[in-house]
């Protein structure tokens, strides 16, 4: 008895000191260690040659918040935001309580809806550039139809922004509709048969039955929308790289832009500082104030 | 099947040299040259010094000039990182020197450098230590299309002063002539509108007094007021539509297609106009002309000076001692005098520009041995960070989102905050 | 359901959904026709069939060793990530789905901080870390971060699969004695292989796709995967939109393809992966 123990003590160990290391390794040398040297680094006027010693204290923070650009990227992510919650959550939703049901098309319909989401933010902001290129673009040949020249959109700080939006409802509906999907198929069929026995129908039976029980979906749906509105870079590179005139900066093309081009590691550390501090607040206070019940 | 041969194929083609050619040396030459033409020549020229010096091999990657812009930090920190690099001078060159990326050539050229324009090797030289050598000089002055002119009535050997500029614009675009095209998306084309007026209005003095802080730093009057009369210009909308959309070689594409009349160019640009166009012809000498920039009233500058670039390379820390070698090869009296045939580049070779094969050319040869004040893009003299911030600001006058004066504040914070 | 009711419905639910439609797929068939017109028809007809296709430019594409390069490297770079981070997160999520030691709630707590924020917030120094690393320029150099960075997720997800399994399973193979690493390798493995698909799968897509972490790493382009090679193929072709065009539909071809023949892990991974995350 004490042998086996000792043996299955053994094994244990055995299995915690080989199969642990590799990913504890792994995720402190380049996950947490980074994420604390941006703090240290944040503190540093440096090119990122050599190592860190122009020692500025707390400036570069205020450097950051002094560049009008990034003031400019704080709200065009805050827009990415209303945006996903005004139009691209309804939207989605509206179209998973249609394609939830059974008819001829509708797995189709889903998959093409869902496609956009799984091609790379690359390839569709390249797409998306062809599609509002004032030359050769699809939004140039809908304008020739009525004999007008077409604006360009990416071009121009009062539209770059709203081109962009777009593009993400066009990327990320489909997801959204497809976490819906999935939870409608999942909902207790009971709930829904019921309320249609005591005569509830059509919009009446979605608004006041189907809709409530989608909630803890609807809060999932939204924290999604917030934390991929503020990682949002690859699609923006495509289109405007942040133009013009530093009009459609997020966060992270300020960051890539502002500090990654031009080697300011103190600089764009400290960028990177204030948005791990933005993901972390909002992560920890959705969590318990949406999502206390999951 | 066929496919897959010719991937195994070239797969093979692309990592044998590497792996088994090793008693080869590899010079690796990072260029950022985009007209074809030219590029034939340069590759000529590196064959040409493989042959002469056997065992040696030049190898020639290219990338494009805002991409080496935006990947040149990243990239001198790699250790591939290629042993020929570009470089405008200035303070960019300076703080790679600082960071220890540079090789000191100063004892490998010996007084070869004494063939070159000394002003251009001065600007390659840092404490006395020599780090790059200059291969062509330039200048930023007005580039036109005479046929378009002649339509709106415009003569632009009349253009002389700023006022005659808004005036040439004026009739344009009654002629419903494309005044002006910029690559605004780019920034640095818009930056030469602030920093030419600056020149003009401030002069080497006003430059000098700003770079020690006196008379308000670049926040000073000659600055606020180069804002405002390019705001003057920016608010006559003598850009082509989407401006802010357009790289450079969208634009220079542009004026080769002749579709404006003007474009405010690095008198390079007189070749990289016909390779960018559609029909590759581009504006023919018949059709070009060029005006300086026009001078400001009561400007402390002097007419004859000059803003434009020195370029030329620099050699990278660990790099085999055969890339000297060939940049004193590709900066040798016979390929500057082919070059300078070619109306490729103003040589840095002394009496090279005697063999220019154009009047366009000549006459800015002219301009710049003429010019005791040449002023080096700002973007590149006045270091990385500070430099792109001229960018950024100048780029927000041209969209319309920065005042002139929130503009010259923006630089005069960033050249506090320094590189 | 009573038909006459919906009826009234159904004609805005078919406008709607063709209306939805038309949204989705206009760009991605014009994007793929555009490839087979010339410059010039695809100026003046952006929209529909070509009137002579241009074989030409997918086949030139086809040809080149560009293309290729670009998508073994992409393919180097996405296996590499997948076999390590399979490896690496089934070997931890094993032991905090399974063995209990002083500690090991805090690690869990530890990996599972990665969910809270993505590379971007961190490249710079995370440029740095691999530079002195000497991984510049190099696969391992976009890989290892990419396998950090997806552990958090990785390991949730194989954690929950496998304390779902029949614990009975454990407790007999322990009484046959069987170590707990035996254990792994012989039961849990080959039980997991759908969840294991499911996370390859999302973690293969994310690299595939990934942009940011290889536009840092790399200088040396031959080592580029296809979404940085595009973007250097749209600067060189600037306004030639067919060649882009055709590009464009070359690279996403695979992801397509993949999507097509791996749909369900894919929806299920990135959709079910994320409600559980």
């Amino acid at each position: 008895m004490r042998t086996a123990s000792r043996g299955r003590d053994t094994s244990k160990w055995a299995a915690i000191l080989l199969f642990l290391p590799p990913a504890l390794l792994l995720f402190s040398i380049f996950v947490v260690l980074p994420a604390g040297e941006a703090g240290w680094y944040s503190a540093f006027n440096w090119n990122g040659f050599g190592r860190p010693t122009r020692w500025i204290g707390f400036d570069n923070y205020r450097f950051v918040f002094d560049n009008r650009a990034f003031g400019t990227a704080i709200a065009n992510n805050l827009l990415v935001i209303v945006v996903s919650l005004v139009v691209q959550l309804p939207l989605a939703l509206t179209l998973a309580l249609i394609l939830a049901e059974r008819f001829r098309g509708a797995v189709a319909l889903r998959m093409l809806f869902f496609l956009p989401y799984i091609l790379a933010e690359i390839a569709t902001g390249m797409i998306f550039s062809f599609v509002y290129d004032g030359n050769y673009g699809l939004l140039a040949a809908i304008y020739g139809w009525f004999g007008a020249e077409a604006p360009h959109l990416l071009a121009s700080p009062a539209t770059a922004m709203p081109a962009i939006l777009v593009v993400i409802v066009w990327k990320y509906f489909g997801f959204h509709m497809m976490l819906f999907i999935a939870a409608l198929q999942g909902m207790d069929r009971g709930v829904v048969e019921a309320a249609r026995i005591d005569g509830a129908t059509g919009w009446q039976l979605q608004r006041h039955v189907v809709i409530p029980l989608l909630h803890p979906t609807i809060r999932l749906s939204v924290f999604f929308a917030v934390v991929g509105s503020l990682q949002l870079f690859d699609l923006v590179m495509p289109l405007t790289r942040g133009g013009p005139a530093d009009s459609s900066h997020t966060i992270v093309s300020f960051l890539y832009t502002f500090g990654v081009m031009r080697m300011r590691v103190g600089f764009g550390s400290a960028v990177g500082v204030i948005l791990f501090v933005i993901c972390a607040t909002f992560a920890f206070t959705y969590k318990r104030w949406f999502m206390r019940d999951e | 099947m066929a496919i897959t041969r010719r991937v195994l194929l070239t797969t093979a083609a692309l990592t044998l040299p590497a792996r088994f050619a090793a008693a080869e040396t590899v010079v690796k030459w990072l260029h950022i040259e985009a007209n074809p033409a030219q590029v034939k020549i340069w590759e000529e020229v590196a064959r040409d010094f493989e042959a002469k010096n056997p065992g040696v091999k030049i190898e020639m990657s290219f990338l494009e000039n805002e991409a080496y812009k935006a990947k040149a930090p990243t990239l001198l920190q790699s250790k591939d990182r290629p042993h020929i690099i570009y470089s405008w001078a200035g303070g960019v060159l300076k703080s790679q020197v600082e960071a220890g990326v540079l090789e000191d050539i100063t004892n490998a050229v010996g007084d070869y450098k004494d063939r070159l324009s000394p002003a251009a090797v001065a600007a390659f030289t840092v404490d006395g230590h020599l780090y790059g050598l200059p291969h062509t000089v330039s200048q930023v002055g007005f580039m036109f299309n005479n046929e378009l002119f002649a339509k709106a009535g415009v003569d632009g050997a009349k253009i002389a002063t700023w006022d005659d500029l808004l005036e040439a614009v004026r009739k344009l675009k009654a002629a419903s002539v494309t005044p002006i095209v910029v690559g605004g998306a780019d920034k640095w084309p818009l930056h030469f509108y602030w920093t030419h007026l600056a020149v003009r209005i401030g002069g080497k003095a006003g430059f000098q007094a700003a770079l020690k802080g006196e008379n308000g730093g670049f926040e000073g009057p000659v600055f606020q007021r180069s804002g405002e009369l390019f705001k003057q210009l920016v608010d006559m909308q003598p850009f082509q539509t989407g401006f802010l959309g357009f790289k450079n070689p969208d634009a220079v594409g542009y004026f080769g297609d002749g579709k404006a009349s003007m474009i405010l160019a690095i008198s390079s640009f007189y070749h990289t106009q016909r390779a960018l166009s559609a029909s590759k012809n581009g504006i023919g000498d018949d059709k070009i002309g060029w005006f300086n920039f026009p001078t400001v009233p009561g400007g402390k500058g002097d007419p004859a000076d000059t803003l434009g670039g020195m370029n030329g390379w620099l050699v990278t820390k660990g790099a085999p001692k055969e890339a000297v070698g060939f940049i004193k090869h590709f900066i040798s009296e016979d390929v500057q005098k082919r070059l300078a045939a070619g109306n490729y580049i103003i040589p840095t070779y002394k009496g090279a520009e005697s063999g220019l094969g154009s009047d366009f050319m000549r006459n800015i040869a002219r301009n710049i041995a003429a010019s005791k004040y040449h002023q080096n893009f700002y973007d590149q003299d006045l270091g990385p960070n500070v430099g792109r911030v001229v960018n950024d600001a100048t780029a927000e006058i041209g969209g319309g989102t920065m005042t002139p004066k929130q503009a010259a504040k923006a630089i005069q914070d960033a050249y506090v905050q320094g590189n | 359901m009573s038909r006459i009711r919906l009826d009234g419905n159904l004609a805005f639910r078919t406008l709607f959904l063709l209306a939805a439609a038309i949204f989705v797929a206009t760009p991605l068939l014009a994007t793929v026709l555009g490839g087979f017109k010339t410059l010039g028809e695809l100026r003046t007809n952006p929209f529909g069939l070509p009137h002579d296709w241009q074989w030409q430019n997918y086949t030139d594409i086809l040809l080149s060793a560009r293309y290729w390069t670009l998508l073994g490297n992409s393919l180097a770079i996405a296996l590499l990530t997948v076999a390590l981070t399979l490896i690496t997160a089934s070997m931890a999520a094993f032991v905090f789905a399974h063995l209990r030691f002083f500690g090991s709630d805090m690690l869990f707590a530890y990996i599972t901080t990665g969910l809270l924020f993505p590379a971007a917030t961190a490249i710079l120094p995370l440029f740095i870390k691999v530079r002195d690393l000497g991984l510049l320029d190099s696969y391992f150099g976009i890989v290892l971060p990419q396998v950090a960075f997806g552990l958090a997720m990785s390991i949730l997800l194989l954690r929950r699969f496998f304390r779902d399994l029949p614990p009975e399973l454990l407790e007999a193979a322990v009484v046959d004695g069987c170590s707990y690493i035996g254990f792994f390798g012989h039961i849990t493995l080959p039980l997991s292989r759908p969840i294991l698909a499911t996370v390859g799968t999302i973690v293969f897509v994310h690299s595939w796709n990934a942009y940011l972490v290889p536009l840092v790493m790399l200088n040396n382009d031959r080592l580029y995967p296809w979404p940085l090679g595009i973007m250097v193929y749209q600067g060189e072709y600037s306004s030639e939109w067919h060649l882009i065009l055709a590009f464009i539909t070359l690279t996403i071809l695979p992801t397509v393809l993949l999507f097509v023949f791996a749909q369900k892990h894919i929806v299920a991974g990135l959709t079910a992966g994320a409600v559980k995350g």
